[in-house]
């Protein structure tokens, strides 16, 4: 067999610039994974968290909620599908776990505007008292449907579905412009 | 030219000189000027003509309620018609343009419609253009049409950028006049999250006109310590510009903010928002929207220099611009006689001062001449005026020459924000007004808008209106108060209402922008139309852009005195947004060419474009639909192709935008078992089984395969149109019908790209990348598994499914690798043949085949109706559309069905939706057999063929029928046929 | 422009993260109830001016079922709960 290059691409397209500064500044996280995590009707974040800092350490218990019994799972390092399988095998049925390591992308907000530029988008009331760091929400950005999590005062993960991806980042782009 | 531009101005820089042209007339004024006061200070009090009649039309009011002079300003994509000249702020280098007239705003040729007076009262539109009726579409429309309207819109787009947001406050303030101001002080200081947000350029509303002293400052000192401590109080966000036009549920208010309309070119920031639609969440308001003075209803109170007598004072103080001088006044109420003293005190002459009250309860001291128990029944001047008509209690009549009027009826409460929800206002006798709903949850009125006059008491109104307002909240708060300035003791100084001036001469008109005279509305009231909301209609009351701001309380006065009843019996017309109009940019916001609406994009969309496809939008989704090759010119030679590769090598097409759903749970089977019509409890693990979803009223909602992968894990897939509404059905029947059960499911559509790989030959090329074992033994047709692919380097999902009909994999790979799959199945399949494959190509294949899709799943189909009622199960209990499947109609055998069917001729051709006769019926609907639902040219059999729903259709395979197409009006000779054109033993599928 | 709903599980969001789907409909009948009962529970809708329960899911967001009761004059929403607590506690 011969040895066909496998690229895991990025599902934005590589001529849209990306804006970088203090005011306003979008980035796409690289790597890492995004895994669904469905759990059973008496399922709880604290349950989760602690199960998961026993059958992997090394990934973080990084659970943004999504819905009642359901979080993504987010972290930085690269799972593969047998790691997955061995995961789903630790969990039982108490927690189902779908990868979405593709299917959701993850970019980074941040600068002094950041909050400004997603006013522009969602009607989620982003002001610290409200909103803390470590806090999501499953939301709309504009149109496109996407999870807002504060990582520091002024700096936001955006994970959203990879086939909207290039829409929402032009979309950021434009609302972003003023700020450059 | 005369100037009448006078000292002082507290809202201009007069070292800021700015150059406009109005008509093509190059003018100058001053920064801080609006177009109106540089107009006026220019000498131009023509500004435009009217609507109807095009009457010499000059400035009457200063701010929102304009209803006469509406200019268009600027140019090509950024001409803005129906600009209000009193909003709009001068900067260098505007253009502004009367409307309504031609050839000119000073010579106009429609005024001879004035000479039509007669025939052109209430309910004109209904009267004069009855017949004949052929006339309407030929003569009277275009007629109509080109006369009536006010600015033309521009053809150019908009380079302007817009955009919408989202705001969050404790308390929106609406209004910045002294009442708003307070409240926002009060809250501020307390640490609310405030809101201040005014239409002007300037916050201050009436202080702004204030000329005078407050307490012992200067007014605008008074103003400037107030927004100063404002703008320092980091919890309060001042909104300048911004006009909350709307007051939705939930305690959302709609606002429009017009960041850089007030710009040169030059100047505008095109990365920056023209205009920002805010859409603004107030957990409490308070409306300090102020009051609007009323006009009165006089003969010729239209003429250029008739003005509101408040604008006269807010020309003469904020912008130093004299409305003439000689000037009268006529008013029935005392706070007009301040404009009076004002003038006086810029050495204007007051002539005279009207006042229908006969013994008016004043301190006026200054110079000019009283004339109590009058009234002003006409004027005089033909471009402007030039002199009033004074009736005196005696019946006596006195010509008084003046160069402009002010007039005032009193003030009516802009209560638009508090009645949009649906609350009705209240008439007060006290104050000659409707005044805000009493119960407005979460809404408190003060200052102006709620009865009060004076500085000070709409200071005080402000600042208790916030505590209360704060209160709800649970926050405690403590009034601000003005240093240094006692609120004047209130005096008994009643207004008198005056509806109409009886001894008017000439036209009276109630409402200046639509041009209609009280002569209309008591024309409406004679021929039965007396009830608001139709006199509103007959007449066009309040129908124009202004909404009737000047004009509505008048014409209800009118009414009311009339029937001899009180105001508030005859009540108002409905209050709905938009409170001043709002542009089109800012409704539609960024949402507008290419970013409509967002696109999705394949994870193969790279590849399919490197590979040449051209591609299709499929609701937000990009397809690719056919690749041409050197040397096709027509799309269907790349179909043709497309499909003969693919029924004798190997295709590969992109089918990642069909919808996938992964299913988890220990009761995942059986809830499938629920919401299919066919069994699912026992498919086992590495399989795949084709399901149809009915709807709970018996007919087919969606097919798809569901795959099981593991104990409680199951893979859905869907239509690529359906892939949203499943999941949402599918989710209410987890959630909804059967909570009871444990089910999870997880949108999985992004997570893979998924590729067909079609042919004769696909086997041999998935072989070269896949690891595992795919022969037909190992791998037979619905096996369905994680298969091990590249040596281990990737996993993938394979499915031997097919919708081509011919022997065929589908294989999803995790979807960033997607890329690098399909160039590695492209470069191991070359040796075979293979080719790219677009979706018209697959909907030529499956309807060669048989297989149905949504243009058969229309909703009006059980599965008998597609041949499949052998799938419905009938051993199971329960299953979503059992019952009502079972329905009568529903089980008719000579139900419209799937059949085949092709023309007699293999040259006839027919077209998709044309109906199906019996040979030798009058071509008509009622002899309707069926209909055709899809068809194509068939490369394989080179023919047209296609699928239809017939009556009785599958026992009548081999008739003879005709092709009826009603819209081109044509028939062919068809014969109904079996569905599967292309192996109909299913040969190929099990090879 | 907007209104605002409050999901038990996401607080207070716009109406346009919602699809509406109608009416609370009668419980889904059993198989085995008579015709009559299930044009009921299929086609039989009430249109009130007033008090009204729906079914809203909010798609854009935890994509929960729930249950609105909304005055359809005022618009008024005075209840929103999951939309499986009719069935899990009875609450039709």
């Amino acid at each position: 067999m011969r040895d066909y290059p496998l690229e895991n691409r990025s599902a934005f397209s590589p001529d849209v610039a990306v804006g970088t500064g203090a005011a306003i500044n979008l980035a796409p996280v690289p790597g890492g994974f995004v895994i669904h995590v469905l759990g059973d009707a008496k399922s709880d974040e604290a349950a989760l968290k602690q199960v998961l800092a026993k059958i992997a350490p090394e990934l973080g218990a990084d659970v943004r909620k999504s819905a009642p019994n359901q979080w993504f799972w987010v972290g930085d390092a690269a799972v593969y599908s047998d790691r997955l399988t061995e995961l789903q095998a630790g969990l039982v049925n108490q927690f189902a776990l779908a990868d979405q390591t593709h299917g959701r992308v993850r970019m980074r907000l941040s600068g002094a505007s950041s909050r400004t530029v997603l006013a522009k988008g969602t009607m989620v009331d982003l002001s610290a008292d409200l909103f803390a760091i470590g806090q999501s929400a499953m939301t709309q950005i504009g149109h496109i449907g996407a999870m807002i999590t504060r990582i520091e005062d002024d700096s936001f993960e955006l994970i959203v579905l990879r086939s909207f991806a290039a829409s929402l980042w032009d979309e950021l782009h434009h609302m972003a412009a003023e700020f450059r | 030219m005369t100037s009448f531009r006078i000292d002082g101005g507290t809202l201009i820089d007069r070292h800021d000189v700015r150059r406009f042209t109005f008509n093509g007339e190059v003018l100058s004024g001053f920064g801080g000027d609006t177009v109106a006061s540089s107009l006026l200070a220019n000498g131009k009090q023509l500004v435009g003509r009217s609507f109807k009649y095009h009457r010499p039309r000059g400035i009457l009011t200063a701010g929102a309620a304009e209803p006469n002079a509406l200019l268009t300003i600027g140019r090509d994509g950024r001409r803005d018609p129906n600009t209000r000249a009193t909003m709009a702020e001068l900067f260098d280098g505007l253009e502004a343009r009367s409307q309504n007239c031609w050839p000119n705003v000073n010579f106009d040729i429609g005024a001879a419609n004035g000479l039509l007076g007669p025939l052109l009262g209430a309910g004109f539109y209904y009267k004069t253009f009855m017949w004949p009726a052929a006339f309407w579409e030929k003569v009277y429309e275009p007629l109509i049409r080109k006369a009536a309207g006010l600015g033309r819109a521009s053809y150019d787009p908009d380079p302007g950028y817009y955009e919408k947001c989202w705001a969050h406050c404790d308390l929106l303030v609406i209004g910045a006049g002294p009442a708003g101001l307070a409240a926002a002080l009060t809250a501020g200081r307390a640490g609310a999250r405030v809101i201040i947000a005014d239409e002007g350029a300037q916050l201050g509303g009436g202080l702004i006109a204030e000329g005078s002293s407050i307490g012992s400052k200067p007014a605008d000192a008074v103003l400037g310590d107030l927004v100063g401590e404002l703008h320092a109080l980091p919890n309060v966000e001042i909104k300048k510009r911004t006009t909350v036009f709307a007051a939705y549920d939930d305690q959302v208010f709609g606002a429009v903010e017009r960041v850089q309309k007030h710009l040169p070119e030059h100047e505008i920031n095109p990365h920056r928002a023209m205009e920002r639609l805010w859409r603004i969440v107030a957990r409490q308001v308070v409306l300090a929207t102020g009051a609007e003075e009323r006009p009165i209803v006089f003969g010729g109170n239209d003429r250029p220099g008739v003005m509101m007598a408040g604008a006269m004072r807010t020309y003469l103080n904020a912008y130093g611009v004299a409305p003439g001088k000689r000037v009268a006044l006529f008013a029935n109420n005392s706070q007009a006689y301040q404009t009076a003293l004002d003038l006086e005190a810029r050495g204007i002459e007051v002539a005279a001062i009207i006042d229908p009250r006969t013994c008016p309860n004043i301190d006026y001291d200054g110079k000019a001449r009283l004339i109590a128990g009058a009234m002003v029944r006409d004027t005089s001047g033909r471009r402007a005026i030039k002199s009033i008509t004074v009736r005196h209690d005696d019946g006596s009549d006195e010509v008084i020459a003046v160069d402009a009027l002010g007039v005032s009826g009193g003030y009516s409460p802009i209560v638009h924000l508090a009645c949009h929800r649906g609350g009705k206002p209240v008439w007060s006798d006290a104050h000659v007004g409707f005044m805000p709903p009493e119960n407005t949850d979460g809404m408190t009125s003060c200052g102006a808008v709620a009865g009060k006059t004076g500085i000070a008491a709409c200071f005080a109104d402000g600042g208790t209106a916030a505590v209360k307002a704060l209160a709800e909240l649970g926050v405690m708060s403590e009034a601000a108060s003005l240093p240094g300035v006692e609120q004047a003791e209130e005096k008994a100084d009643p207004i008198q209402p005056i509806w109409r001036v009886a001894s008017s001469k000439g036209k009276a008109f109630v409402d200046y922008q639509n041009d209609v005279a009280a002569s209309d509305i008591m024309l409406a009231m004679r021929e039965g139309y007396d009830h608001v909301e139709l006199a509103k209609r007959y007449t066009t009351n309040g129908m124009a852009t202004d909404q009737g701001k000047t004009s509505n309380v008048n014409a209800i006065g009118i009414l009311a005195e009339n029937k001899g009843v009180s105001p508030g019996e005859i009540g108002t017309t409905t209050f709905r947004p938009f409170y001043t109009p709002v542009s089109f940019g800012a409704l539609v916001g960024a949402s507008k060419g290419m970013d409509f609406q967002p696109v999705r994009k394949s994870p193969l969309h790279g590849w399919a474009a490197r590979n040449g496809a051209k591609f299709v939008e499929t609701g937000p989704w990009y397809r690719s639909s056919w690749f041409p090759k050197d040397g096709e010119t027509f799309w269907r030679d790349s179909v043709d192709r497309e499909v003969n590769t693919v029924r004798t090598k190997v295709g590969i097409c992109d089918v990642s935008t069909l919808g996938k759903i992964e299913i988890f749970g220990a009761d995942a089977a059986e809830y499938l078992n629920r919401v299919y019509c066919n069994a699912f409890l026992k498919l086992p693990v590495g399989k795949a089984r084709y399901g149809i979803m009915l709807r709970e009223d018996g007919f087919v909602y969606d097919d798809g395969t569901t795959s099981c992968l593991g104990e409680n894990h199951y893979f859905m897939t869907t239509t690529t149109a359906l892939a949203a509404g499943v999941l949402t059905h599918l989710e209410f029947c987890a959630q909804v019908l059967w909570p009871e059960l444990d089910v999870r499911m997880a949108s999985a559509t992004d997570q893979w790209a998924q590729m067909a790989i079609a042919g004769p030959k696909s086997r041999d090329v998935l072989s070269k990348i896949i690891d595992d074992d795919i022969s037909n033994e190992a791998f037979p047709f619905l096996a369905a598994r994680e298969v091990s692919m590249f040596g281990g380097r990737l996993k993938g999902r394979l499915f031997r499914i097919s919708f081509s009909g011919e022997l065929a994999y589908e294989i999803a790979v995790p979807a960033g690798y997607g890329e690098s799959v399909a160039d590695a199945i492209m470069a191991v399949g070359e040796e075979f043949g293979i080719a790219p494959y677009g979706t018209e190509a697959l909907g030529v294949m499956r309807i060669e085949k048989g297989h149905v899709t949504h243009a058969e799943i229309n909703g009006t189909v059980t599965p008998a109706d597609l041949g499949m009622g052998k799938m419905v199960s009938v051993n199971k209990d329960d299953f979503i559309g059992r019952v009502m499947n079972l329905r009568e109609g529903l089980v008719d055998p000579s139900r419209p069905s799937l059949v085949g069917i092709m023309p007699k001729s293999p040259s006839d051709k027919f077209a998709t939706g044309s109906h199906i006769l019996n040979p030798g019926d009058d071509v008509s609907l009622a002899n309707d057999q069926g209909y055709v639902t899809s068809m194509c040219h068939s490369p394989t059999l080179g023919h047209a063929i296609g699928l239809a729903l017939v009556k009785n259709g599958p026992s009548r395979v081999g008739e003879e029928v005709v092709i009826w197409n009603g819209l081109a009006g044509t028939t062919v000779t068809g014969i109904l046929c079996n569905p599967a054109f292309v192996d109909p033993e299913n040969e190929k599928l099990h090879a | 422009m907007s209104s605002l709903v409050k999901c038990p599980h996401c607080g207070l969001r716009p109406r346009e993260e919602f699809t509406i789907r109608g009416e609370v409909a009668t419980p889904r009948p059993s198989a085995g109830a008579d015709e009559a009962t299930w044009f009921d529970h299929v086609y039989l809708r009430d249109n009130p001016r007033g008090e009204h329960r729906e079914y809203w899911h909010h798609s854009s967001g935890c994509r929960r079922w729930l249950v609105l009761t909304r005055n359809t004059l005022t618009h008024e929403t005075s209840d929103v709960v999951d939309a499986s607590t009719l069935k899990t506690e009875g609450a039709q």
